[in-house]
């Protein structure tokens, strides 16, 4: 198959994909309970004074004409107006969005850099004393919950020894070097935390693939070949076994980015996971909307680019 | 020939992918560095008399910088050290002079406010009369969602009779009015925010415009708001705040905002320490604790439309089988002040009513409460009552001490259902009157008078025991049009009377809060409730640090 | 396998869904024993798994944890009122400390246990119910694939814990709630899962032969189709369980837990709502054990059925 025409299918699928996301989130807001006129929670709200913030908010409309008013705004690129915060939806959520890019980015990039070399080391030391360590450390890891983790390294490395800073993404009032010093630092430990939490699915996947492609007669057939066990292993199986790797990354995705909610709010990291909690809380409808929008977008391009990255590893896609 | 092309292939879109999110990431840190950098020129502008930087902690961000709307604890807080408010509270919930420097009524539908002259805008206009009548007539027609709306349904218009003096029509004799107006608002400048059309939809995000001690002038959204001083605040003794800057910063767990306090990363925690972990504090080196006086309320009503609880024993069983010493010992650690369940607190020494007494705890006198009404308990001694409780989570007290309320009606033979619920379901049916009994609280109950005419009038906002007692609702009347404040008391203290014997309402206890801060602070100044308490512009104004 | 087919069948942290090898190859070849549930290859499993010093360690730990579960009332009095000894460090008396309220913290984690497993438990049986309902029909009629193919990998976009968030606030706090949470967003991987190793076994001889003697999908899919995926099944009953396990204790923590049932989840999130975690550390650290030790030892039991069912990777 051409390759234009899979990159479209592709893509119609993520459009697709969006506008899913768009319209399960629309009907799931207005069907919760209490309505952002509620939340606001003035005591001497009258149910006069409700009725006129509600039509201030537009919700006073039918649902069809909310809904066919909302994707029209959606397709000219307008998110709408926070009902809380009064600015529009892009301002809120584009100051918060490049947090959670980064955490979760450079999670993911510390996960697979350490990931690769401990899979390896475990699938070629197969049923040693290592394998067996790198397996337990990995299925602890994935059994943490994050808040008692978090509390834990921040109690440890931020307040007994101080290496550290608590909370927050920078350092206020650096510039330069310092400032991007700063932000590296206080990356440390909410990534860390990330890292611990999820490398452990890496580790066993790559582990177990490496296993059974090292079982394969290819690999067999190289090493009769008189090839090094060390060369078939990096060469030869890693190859194979990135594959699934690779898709565990886009499928993790969206769990990255959502599930970073807890990491957030433990580190007073300013990510958009909490804006999009804090937006629960509000009731903020066009809040909720576009992160569920922006959400969907970065989990479908990054799935794009893992299922083309896959074509261009997997020999049999790219033949076919 | 093959692995060459698809290496170069495979570079290339982890490059791309790279690229994607590098993209996005360092965006945010070209635009930060740069508006940093613009704070920082205004900082060495207006240096604060002592050069500190003081930082608090608060658990949430600002939502709206717009006093009219926002109406989040730490809005109210970072706001309010821009936009003064006509009157502050004493710790007794009597009005004090602010912005205004005399107030008061020329007839029964005439108010008025006199205020300072010495008051300027960062920007150099000055602040007269025209700025409040602007501010309460267009909070009347754009009618924002914040709390100085709902404090004007009486008011028909405002009038500037001069630089400092401003009139308050009413559409009726209300003797609240001119208090609760001139305490719940906050008082915002005309050129800036007639520019913006309608007050309600006015985000006011950015080049803010104060006439507080301190001035907005960088927001890191999630992370920290950063005010700097201004260069004349004639407010406060010596006419300048003290600090150079106030940085609030946001950590939504309290543990580890706690964290942050012991390392010194924050110097102040404002939102209360929660009860069971002020003796910790207390025994912590370098930290101190603020006792707050609070002005507010918990309380639990029973929904008289819900049969039985229309009928006086029933809900006069309940009230008795509250172990309402325990809630304050245990829960409260011993930071709670009982009201002689009564809605006027002690807190509030001028209207407070000694005579009334809380209701015992007592098991034996519910059952015999209930058999004298003639239900009869089965074989293992319970009544066939069944009431559902609701409450907030969010909530972390009240989650608690419900707990004890259900052991202590179990202990009578009464079972209570609890259903805990999500904030803003809570609030749905709260409002709905979805409930058996309501569990809740209120932060400030300043002023009796307007709060029992929403608590226990037919239609009031927070009427939630659905009260419809005729001669309540004319004391409180009454009390609202008393021309004296001798006259209104008698009317108040005769009503809290009723709404006690009739157990029309079970107010619990008013808590007292803690604030802990490092002990390099000094010159704090103590205002009661949560939302004044240490970080008032009259605090925080004068507060300084040592190294 | 023609193009597109590669990118969507993605395999999870299992090694019994592997694309990467040909399908002709290892996936049948191990499948091959268990799908006709011989004796003696059960018997070889079950060998294989009593030689993994992991796999025992994983099966005692999760049977003590059941029998604790099932054993709360005798082993520790209901946590309830309140005790005079108010956030008390683990002591004589108090095996694992006191809350905030002076509740003995043991008997919390005690009678935790049976709501946390009964929500593993429960979540993971309903996400594998509609996941392997969901991907035998698509296995097997070509037809519906496409588009349950499409639905779950929609299901697998959304981002889940801020839509899990909505939900468990819409429907309101409580154990049925988190149960159905958790299993709406776990039953699309099992689904995928299970749906690659179905694909597989639909176009084995055996299948054919048994359509010759039957027009019952239904039979055909039941006797011969899902035995021969039950080494998968087994494999996401243990991931899903202990997903559940970590998403509800998270759900709990941000407020949206029962709050009438001692779980971990809520033991965490009293713990956090009254500022204790770091000063109050057995509030946090015995309840995180215990979540630790049931997802370690479902996991550590996987891992081994899962080399102790491969014939090829048992260890010779």
């Amino acid at each position: 198959m051409p390759f234009a025409v899979f990159v479209l299918r592709r893509l119609g699928r993520g459009l697709l994909t969006i506008w899913f996301a768009v319209t399960v989130t629309f009907l799931l807001l207005r069907l919760l309970p209490g309505d952002p006129a509620l939340a606001v929670a003035n005591p001497n709200m009258t149910a006069g004074m409700r009725a006129t913030l509600l039509a201030q908010y537009g919700l006073d409309q039918p649902l069809i004409v909310q809904y066919a008013k909302y994707l029209w705004q959606l397709v000219h690129g307008n998110l709408g107006v926070s009902f809380a915060q009064s600015v529009p939806v892009t301002d809120a959520l584009m100051s918060r969005l490049p947090w959670t890019l980064l955490l979760t980015g450079a999670a993911l990039v510390v996960t697979v850099v350490l990931g690769i070399p401990l899979g390896v080391l475990a699938a070629s030391r197969r049923g040693g004393f290592l394998d067996r360590l790198v397996q337990m450390g990995s299925v602890v890891g994935q059994s943490l919950f994050v808040p008692s983790v978090g509390v834990l390294l921040l109690y440890v490395f931020g307040l007994v020894l101080r290496i550290f800073p608590i909370g927050g993404a920078f350092t206020d009032g650096t510039y330069g070097l310092a400032w991007y010093l700063s932000v590296l630092t206080h990356l440390v430990l909410p990534c860390a935390s990330l890292v611990l939490i999820q490398i452990g699915s890496y580790v066993l996947t790559l582990r177990a693939t490496l296993i059974d492609a090292l079982g394969e007669d290819y690999c067999t057939l190289a090493k009769a070949n008189g090839l090094s066990p060390r060369r078939v292993l990096w060469k030869h199986a890693l190859r194979n076994a990135l594959l699934p790797t690779t898709t565990l990354i886009g499928l993790q995705l969206g769990f990255l980015v959502g599930g970073a909610v807890l990491t957030e709010t433990v580190y007073a990291y300013p990510g958009i996971g909490r804006a999009i909690y804090e937006a629960v809380t509000q009731l903020d409808f066009p809040v909720l909307q576009g992160a569920f929008v922006l959400l969907a977008a970065a989990v479908v391009v990054a799935n794009m680019i893992t299922d083309i990255a896959y074509g261009l590893l997997d020999p049999r896609v790219k033949t076919a | 020939m093959r692995s060459i092309p698809r290496r170069i292939a495979i570079g290339a879109t982890a490059l791309a992918a790279v690229i994607a999110v590098t993209a996005c990431a360092p965006s945010a840190p070209s635009s930060q560095s740069s508006s940093v950098a613009s704070s920082g020129g205004s900082a060495s502008a207006t240096p604060g008399a002592t050069g500190v930087t003081i930082n608090i902690a608060t658990t949430t961000d600002v939502v709206n910088y717009n006093p009219l709307v926002g109406n989040s604890r730490t809005d109210y807080w970072v706001t309010n050290l821009m936009y003064p408010h006509l009157l502050t509270i004493s710790s007794d919930g009597s009005k004090q002079a602010s912005l205004a420097t005399k107030w008061g009524y020329t007839n029964p539908t005439t108010g008025y406010f006199d205020i300072r002259n010495d008051m300027t805008w960062s920007d150099g206009v000055k602040l007269t009369a025209k700025d409040v009548a602007y501010t309460i007539n267009a909070v009347i027609k754009d009618k924002p969602g914040g709390t100085l709306y709902g404090q004007l349904t009486n008011v028909k218009s405002a009038t500037a009779t001069s630089d400092t003096h401003v009139e308050i029509t009413l559409v009726k004799p209300d003797s609240t009015v001119v208090n609760e107006v001139g305490f719940w608002g906050n008082i915002v400048p005309e050129h800036v925010f007639s520019k913006a059309g309608n007050v309600a939809k006015f985000a006011n995000d950015k080049n803010w415009v104060s006439v507080g001690p301190y001035v907005l002038t960088n927001v890191v959204k999630g992370q920290s708001y950063t005010l700097d001083a201004v260069k004349s605040y004639p407010m406060v003794a010596g006419g300048v705040p003290k600090a150079a800057k106030i940085v609030y910063r946001v950590y939504p767990d309290v543990n580890t905002e706690i964290l942050a306090l012991q390392k010194g990363d924050v110097d102040m925690i404002a939102n209360a320490i929660p009860p069971a972990q002020v003796k910790n504090l207390q025994n912590s080196d370098g930290i101190k604790l603020a006792e707050i006086p609070g002005l507010g309320y918990a309380h639990m009503t029973y929904n008289m439309k819900k049969p039985p609880l229309d009928k006086l024993a029933v809900r006069q069983a309940l009230a008795y089988s509250v172990d309402y010493n325990a809630i304050r010992s245990v829960v409260l650690q011993g930071q709670g002040v009982s009201t002689g369940s009564s809605p006027i607190m002690p807190v509030l020494k001028t209207y407070y009513d000694a005579s009334l007494k809380e209701y015992p705890y007592d098991p034996t006198q519910t059952r015999r409460f209930l058999t004298d009404a003639g239900y009869k308990a089965d074989g293992s001694g319970n009544f066939p009552l069944n009431f559902r409780l609701i409450y907030s989570l969010q909530d972390a007290v009240t989650s608690q001490w419900v707990n004890l309320v259900k052991d202590g009606a179990a202990k009578a033979g009464i079972t209570i259902t609890l259903q805990g619920l999500e904030r803003n379901t809570y609030l749905a049916k709260t409002a709905a009157g979805d409930f058996d009994i309501y569990a809740g609280n209120f932060a400030i109950m300043d002023d009796p008078a307007t709060n029992m005419a929403l608590t226990y009038l037919k239609d009031g906002a927070i009427n939630y025991s659905y009260v419809d007692d005729p001669a309540l609702s004319a004391l409180i009347e009454q009390s609202r049009v008393a021309p004296d404040q001798q006259t209104a008391l008698k009317l108040l203290q005769k009503a809290a009377k009723i709404v006690h014997d009739n157990v029309y309402d079970n107010v619990m206890y008013t808590q007292n809060l803690y604030i802990a801060y490092r002990s390099t602070i000094s010159g704090l100044v103590v205002k009661p409730s949560e939302l004044l308490s240490v970080v008032d512009p009259a605090s925080l104004a004068v507060i300084t640090k040592t190294s | 396998m023609s193009t597109p087919q590669a990118p969507t069948s993605r395999p999870v942290e299992t090694k019994a869904t592997l694309p990467t090898v040909p399908m002709t190859g290892s996936v049948m070849h191990g499948l091959e024993p268990v799908a006709t549930e011989l004796p003696g290859a059960a018997r070889a499993t079950w060998q294989a798994i009593r030689r993994e010093p992991l796999g025992i360690i994983g099966l005692a730990v999760m049977t003590l944890l059941v029998v604790v579960a099932l054993a709360a009332p005798l082993l520790a009095e209901y946590p309830s009122g309140y005790g005079e000894l108010v956030l008390a460090p683990p002591s004589g008396s108090h095996l694992f400390g006191t809350d905030s309220l002076g509740r003995d913290v043991l008997a919390e984690v005690i009678w935790g246990s049976q709501q946390s497993m009964l929500v593993a438990f429960a979540a993971s049986f309903i996400a594998i119910a509609i996941g392997t309902a969901l991907a035998m029909i698509g296995a097997y009629f070509p037809r519906t694939d496409g588009p349950i193919g499409v639905l779950v990998d929609l299901t697998l976009s959304l981002p889940v814990l801020p839509l899990m968030i909505l939900v468990a606030a819409l429907v309101g706090p409580s154990t049925v709630t988190i149960i159905c949470v958790v299993a709406a967003f776990s039953w699309p991987e099992v689904a995928r899962v299970v749906r690659s190793q179905a694909l597989a076994v639909v176009r084995l001889p055996y299948v054919d032969a048994a359509r010759l003697m039957t027009t019952s999908p239904f039979w055909i899919i039941t006797r011969h189709i899902i035995p021969a995926v039950t080494p998968v099944i087994v494999v996401s009953v243990v991931l899903t369980a202990s997903r559940a396990v970590l998403s509800a204790a998270g759900l709990s923590f941000l407020g949206l837990g029962d709050p009438n049932t001692w779980s971990w989840g809520r033991i965490l999130y009293e713990a956090q709502q009254s500022g204790a975690m770091s000063s109050a550390w057995w509030l946090t650290l015995f309840p995180s054990v215990a979540i630790l030790l049931l997802v370690l030892s479902a996991t550590l039991l996987s891992i081994s059925y899962n080399d102790a069912r491969n014939p090829r990777s048992r260890r010779r």
